[in-house]
């Protein structure tokens, strides 16, 4: 009893800075979420209008393509690849050969670059690479693949893979090399060992190194599920949410509707609903990590 | 005695000294300005220079954040003293309750040849009749060729109507290989297309947004007349006379467009005036004495419609400020004609009297003749939708049906129910 109340006063201050800094936003934003708050009335204040945000957000005819975009462009898609290519150049970069050929240093610190460039200069730098006159039409026609540029960031074939690739660029480099320090920890014995029973090298990977990364990669899937789900500055930046409304997502609806729209009320509806679905993912993320690595400790 | 002498003294020459230092410290106000520094610097030199009392902390931001930052600011009682606006912005930041109302400061401090004299007045009033801002420059849009394509492509005649346009545009790219009418068609709450839109409904003799007689606010065009101007600039895109990488270009001064006129990679293109100046600028830059192979002329229209807008900026001033009085004698020096003949010359000033002293010179000469078939947006300022709005659905309404995600007919209905439903919802 008399630890409980310990453990309980001690961990009051931490609950009560948590409350102040990420409770009251939200639930201010709860608040502000059933008013007609304008961006223009902010000295008025809003007007209570119940749910009707809610209803108006659930029965417009856009919120299907928004969710899709979210979803499986920007969310599913792009963790998938990461964390695949990722764990491709994670396993080139901890080949042997890497080592014998001594690039294995030079191709960590190539990776740091893409990494440690800020998204907004990442989008800058592929928005003209990806021009009319950008070097990837510049080389794409020299080298025959096409006769004409390729307006990738404004054809509907196109700009959903020119977005993913940009946010890869910018991202991948984090996960090889997380999953690359995963990689390092696997013991040679247990190689050593499947050689005897003579696995090959799939089995090799499938039931050696696998294993031994699966902690990292669902921990790195699970954050980038956050980090992809809510990312506004890639979309906006290299499309603005277009042509049209194409690649419009939850983050550049929540933009528009508060900031083109003036519509403050509206928009804290959208970012509720988005912090549902990520308190959804939390829940999951809590589940299958935080409490395994919780009983581990324990 | 001797002691509690000295230390009075003592705080008596501490007072007096900070008094003096508080009476020759200057008064720092903020302008938060969105275009480019050095467009500004001299005239606020100047007038600090004029004026040792006042210091002025310019502060820079782009125009997509600028009427934002400042609303979130204003709401807190924060922002800066004076801040540069469209002049489309005002009736609302004013009605918001952002800004100062300057009718005291014209009745007694009035600017030369009074508020009488300044184009956009309609503009500068709030719905409650109180003037919130001085009109500073004025603008208008107008075609803009290089001569040089066209005589490649044998046009010896520049267009008088949208179809000679078109045609002209076509036979650009057809017989040179570059691009024809090269223009911003990118879906976003920018310029980008939302300017041609409304220049081809008004040379139509029709308008996105009118006002009745009654004062109420209705659309003045069908989802005809809407689905009519997508297809017509839908064929520039579908030609491939407009390439199909500015459906990603938000703005008249997006780089590739002003390059590819610069570079003779384009004919033509629709810009305000000192866009064109910085594409004329940039092309003498690159070819040292050779003659500038620009011309501008005014949109196509028939005599009796207007085809282009008095666009333009004005000056505010922030309800918040502690230091009113020193920000009008600012707003006002910064609209006196020392300022747009001595520093601030790629703009023109708001005030009619300075604008008949101006010479527009040959290449700007288009800009001149447009000004006469030139309409401000009033009800697109006063009516109940933000106009931000209203570009942010128009641009995409239109990148729908250029790009080709919905027929020119969804994207028009889409476009008009929306407005409708925000006018309703808005009084």
């Amino acid at each position: 009893m008399r630890d409980r109340l310990f453990i309980t006063t001690m961990l009051l201050p931490t609950v009560v800075l948590l409350l102040l800094f990420y409770g009251y936003p939200i639930f201010d934003n709860l608040k502000i979420s059933f008013t007609d708050l304008s961006l223009l009335g902010m000295k008025r204040g809003g007007n209570w209008v119940g749910l009707a945000n809610y209803r108006e957000l659930f029965r417009s005819g856009d919120l299907g393509h928004i969710l899709f975009n979210t979803f499986i462009w920007l969310t599913a898609t792009s963790v998938i690849l990461r964390l695949l290519i990722g764990l491709g150049i994670a396993l080139l970069l901890n080949t042997r050969a890497m080592k014998l050929l001594r690039l294995a240093a030079v191709s960590r610190f190539a990776l740091l670059i893409p990494w440690a460039t800020p998204p907004i200069v990442a989008v800058v730098i592929w928005r003209f690479l990806l021009e009319r006159n950008g070097a990837v039409n510049e080389a794409l026609i020299k080298l025959g693949v096409v006769d004409h540029p390729i307006a990738f960031l404004a054809d509907m074939r196109t700009v959903w893979p020119s977005l993913v690739a940009i946010m890869l660029w910018n991202t991948v480099p984090l996960i090889a090399l997380s999953l690359l320090s995963s990689l390092q920890t696997v013991p040679d014995e247990y190689y050593e060992a499947a050689e005897l029973d003579g696995a090959t090298n799939w089995q090799k990977f499938r039931f050696v190194t696998l294993p031994f990364l699966m902690p990292a990669m669902l921990v790195l899937g699970l954050m980038s599920v956050f980090w992809s789900f809510n990312n506004f500055v890639y979309v906006w930046l290299a499309t603005g949410a277009g042509p049209g409304t194409y690649t419009n997502v939850l983050a550049t609806e929540v933009y528009l509707k508060a900031f083109i729209d003036f519509r403050l009320g509206y928009s804290s509806a959208i970012g509720m609903v988005m912090a549902v679905i990520m308190g959804a993912f939390g829940i999951l993320y809590l589940r299958l990590v935080a409490r395994q690595q919780l009983e581990e400790t324990l | 005695m001797l002691k509690s002498l000295a230390a009075a003294l003592v705080v008596s020459a501490a007072m007096l000294g900070s008094i003096r230092a508080a009476a020759a410290d200057p008064v720092t106000i903020t302008f938060r300005f969105n275009d480019t520094e050095q467009e500004v610097r001299g005239a606020i030199d100047e007038f600090q220079k004029e004026n040792p009392d006042i210091k002025v902390d310019l502060q820079r931001i782009g125009w997509k954040d600028a009427r934002n930052q400042f609303l979130r600011e204003a709401a807190v009682g924060q922002g800066p003293d004076v801040q540069h606006s469209a002049q489309v912005w005002v009736t609302e930041m004013g009605d918001a309750g952002a800004l100062l109302p300057l009718d005291n400061f014209l009745k007694k401090d009035p600017p030369s040849n009074g508020f009488a004299d300044f184009v956009a007045q309609d503009l500068a009033k709030g719905k409650d009749g109180h003037v919130y801002g001085l009109p500073w420059t004025t603008d208008t849009w107008a075609m803009v060729y290089r001569t040089d394509l066209l005589k490649q492509a044998g046009i010896d005649k520049l267009p008088q109507s949208w179809d000679d346009l078109r045609a002209d545009s076509a036979a650009v790219y057809k017989k040179t290989g570059k691009a024809g009418f090269g223009f911003p068609a990118g879906s976003s709450a920018s310029g980008a297309i939302w300017f041609l839109a409304n220049f081809y409904w008004w040379s139509h003799g029709k308008a996105l947004i009118v006002q009745k007689a009654d004062g109420s606010y209705a659309l003045g065009v069908t989802v005809d007349d809407v689905a009519d101007a997508m297809k017509y600039f839908k064929q520039y895109m579908d030609g491939g006379d407009n390439p199909q990488s500015n459906l990603a270009a938000s703005d008249a001064h997006d780089p590739s467009i002003m390059q590819a006129l610069v570079t003779g990679n384009q004919a033509m293109g629709a810009m305000p005036p000192n866009t064109y100046k910085e594409i004329i600028k940039a092309y003498e830059d690159a070819n040292p004495g050779k003659p500038v192979p620009f011309v501008s002329a005014p949109f196509p229209h028939p005599d009796d419609t207007k085809s282009s807008m008095f666009g333009g900026r004005m000056l505010v001033i922030n309800a918040n400020t502690k230091h009113p009085e020193q920000a009008w004698k600012f707003v006002k020096f910064m609209a006196s004609e020392q300022v747009f003949a001595k520093y601030y010359r790629t703009q023109f000033p708001a005030q009619n009297s300075l604008l008949k002293k101006i010479d527009f010179g040959a290449p700007l000469k288009g800009f001149a003749e447009q000004f006469e078939y030139a309409r401000t947006w009033g009800p697109y300022a006063s009516g109940p939708v933000p106009i931000g709005t209203m570009w942010n659905l128009t641009d995409r309404a239109f990148g729908t049906a250029l790009s080709g995600q919905s027929k020119p007919e969804e994207a028009a209905k889409g476009l008009l129910q929306e407005i409708e439903k925000q006018m309703a919802a808005k009084g």
